[in-house]
């Protein structure tokens, strides 16, 4: 039954004094598939991963990962677990190969060559000392960390911070060979765009809770976007904010914004009756929209979607 | 083959730890090998300080090799490098890479919470050791050359004790550094003890009243049983030895407990 599981959590809970990190997380990640792990700054997501690695012990429930408990079987739980901090610091002083060579012998060694692979793949030189580095070549050292030893589970925390667009791409790829080769990955963000096209599932936490798990298909539709647009002469607001799926509609003289929640259609047939000077579609963005979407719908009230 | 963890702990330390092994070499070298030069001038000195200041400062008499080595060596100055040493080192296994956020891919390897401890106190002692050994060794090649006459198992019993006292707070600084994560908590709080027992040890040799203060004092179970002069004193060094080791592997079942870098 665990076997079928990477990842399985019991009411999880973790308090710091009285600050709530996380409260009863029950999460299931299936064995093999890619999972997102999506919140806000200070959700819980990074607080979730710790507990997940046993840097820190629940106040409350359990977890089991590959089958084991974090804190009893932490020897042979971390040797098949790529893990990828999500505030990067190495330790010592030394060249980025060394470093890597260093967590290959404490895995009980690893092939060099998919080493360098990964290195030529994230296009960063390893012959550097890793405390020189940039931001986004450090993060490429930690990624290679993580990814060297062919791990079963990888636990991504930000993966792309400080990784430029091109990288970004090459990482996601990255996450989709893991998945053909067997591996499962959780990895978490705050951007919607970033797990969309690489994972399976999501699943949300918003204020320390779980608020959804959804297949990612099922995201698209769902995504509430603003569109903003600009006519050649002033319309009417209310010919607008009776179609279906939108609103939040204002209008000031020619320009018209309003929110869509779903397909595009009707708003565009509408808009076509007009001469149209330009239409701008902001992507779904999950900080403002897509998380307070979610938990309005768990019955939080207006008050969170304000405050998202 | 050594551990990995092991390897990469002496390597990330192996600046601090040549630093602190050449001025330790040096000091010790420096001030035994004065002894010929200084014979001479030692009686003036003597004469110019009261006793109890002497005792004070941890001297019996500087004429006297036995006496010479105490006050230089072994009184103040050496203990202090070397505990300062131990402690630098020592905070370094746990709390510098935990405050420095660099704890989470060090824990990545495939070790327990107490394996990992256990091989981050193992590593940084056997450095801290071989320091606390380096007065030893030159003292047992300084004496003969400057013809200090003094037996060199006094000599090897004083600095046997040197390397006990440095356990003994290694153990102390590690406690600190183990449980709570904080390297400003484990200077503070180690050398806070140290110099409160070092003055405890002192004191109690010039106060009247406070003659049982000693006995809570490391520094007393070091150098309070006059090894220059009395040679070994397994029992006073077993004691520091034991202190180390217990609060040591206190350390070690504390941090298996709690959370780490938060």
């Amino acid at each position: 039954m665990t076997d079928d599981f990477a990842i399985r959590t019991e009411g999880l809970t973790k308090f710091y004094g009285d600050r709530r990190g996380i409260e009863g997380l029950d999460l299931e990640v299936r064995a093999g598939e890619v999972m997102g792990f999506l919140g806000p700054n200070g959700a819980g997501k990074t607080t979730s991963i710790r507990l997940l690695l046993d840097f820190l012990r629940p106040t409350r429930g359990h977890a089991t990962v590959l089958g084991l408990d974090p804190r009893r079987d932490r020897a042979s739980l971390h040797r098949r677990i790529g893990y990828l901090p999500g505030e990067l610091a190495f330790p010592g002083r030394g060249r980025a190969d060394d470093l890597l060579r260093f967590f290959a012998d404490a895995r009980g060694g690893v092939a060099w060559t998919h080493v360098t692979e990964l290195a030529a793949r994230l296009d960063v030189d390893l012959s550097r000392p890793v405390h020189a580095m940039s931001k986004g070549n450090k993060q490429k050292v930690g990624l290679v960390q993580a990814f060297m030893h062919r791990p079963a589970l990888l636990i991504l925390d930000e993966p792309t911070s400080g990784l430029d667009p091109l990288m970004q791409q090459e990482f996601l790829a990255m996450v989709r060979d893991a998945r053909t080769d067997g591996q499962t990955v959780f990895m978490s963000s705050h951007v919607l765009a970033e797990v969309q096209h690489t994972a399976d599932r999501v699943a949300i936490v918003r204020d320390g809770r779980l608020a959804a798990v959804e297949r990612v298909e099922s995201l698209g539709r769902r995504a509430v976007r603003t569109v903003e647009i600009h006519f050649a002469d002033p319309v009417a607001p209310d010919e607008f904010a009776v179609l279906p799926g939108v609103s939040d509609v204002v209008v000031s003289g020619p320009v018209l914004t309003c929110t869509v929640d779903g397909r595009l259609d009707p708003l565009i047939k509408v808009a076509a009756r007009h001469e149209v000077v330009d239409l701008l579609s902001a992507e779904p963005d999950l900080e403002e929209t897509f998380l307070s979407y979610y938990y309005h719908s768990e019955g939080a009230g207006d008050a969170a979607r304000t405050g998202a | 083959m050594l551990p990995a963890l092991v390897r990469k702990t002496w390597r990330d330390d192996r600046r601090t730890v040549i630093g602190w092994a050449a001025g330790v070499a040096v000091f010790t070298t420096v001030y035994s090998g004065f002894y010929a030069s200084f014979q001479g001038v030692a009686d003036v000195k003597q004469d110019a300080l009261p006793q109890n200041v002497l005792d004070f400062l941890g001297v019996a008499d500087l004429i006297s090799p036995a006496g010479y080595l105490q006050a230089s060596v072994f009184s103040l100055l050496g203990p202090l490098l070397l505990l300062m040493c131990a402690v630098t080192l020592t905070a370094r296994t746990i709390a510098v890479p935990e405050e420095a956020g660099a704890m989470e891919l060090l824990m990545a390897v495939p070790l327990s919470r107490t394996t990992f401890a256990g091989q981050r106190l193992a590593a940084a002692g056997t450095v801290i050791t071989l320091v606390a050994a380096l007065p030893w060794a030159v003292l047992l090649i300084v004496i003969p050359i400057v013809g200090m006459d003094i037996p060199l198992s006094h000599v090897s019993a004083a600095c046997a004790g040197l390397i006990a006292l440095v356990w003994c707070f290694t153990g102390i600084a590690f406690l600190t550094g183990a449980a709570t994560g904080r390297r400003g908590t484990v200077l503070a709080v180690t050398g806070a003890i140290a110099v409160a027992t070092y003055m405890a040890h002192a004191l109690s040799d010039v106060v009247d009243g406070v003659h049982w203060v000693r006995w809570l004092s490391p520094f007393h179970y070091f150098i309070g049983t006059d090894p220059l002069h009395t040679g070994w004193h397994p029992a006073e060094l077993s004691v520091l030895v034991a202190v180390g080791a217990v609060t040591a592997a206190a350390g070690v079942l504390l941090f298996d407990r709690r959370d780490v870098g938060v």
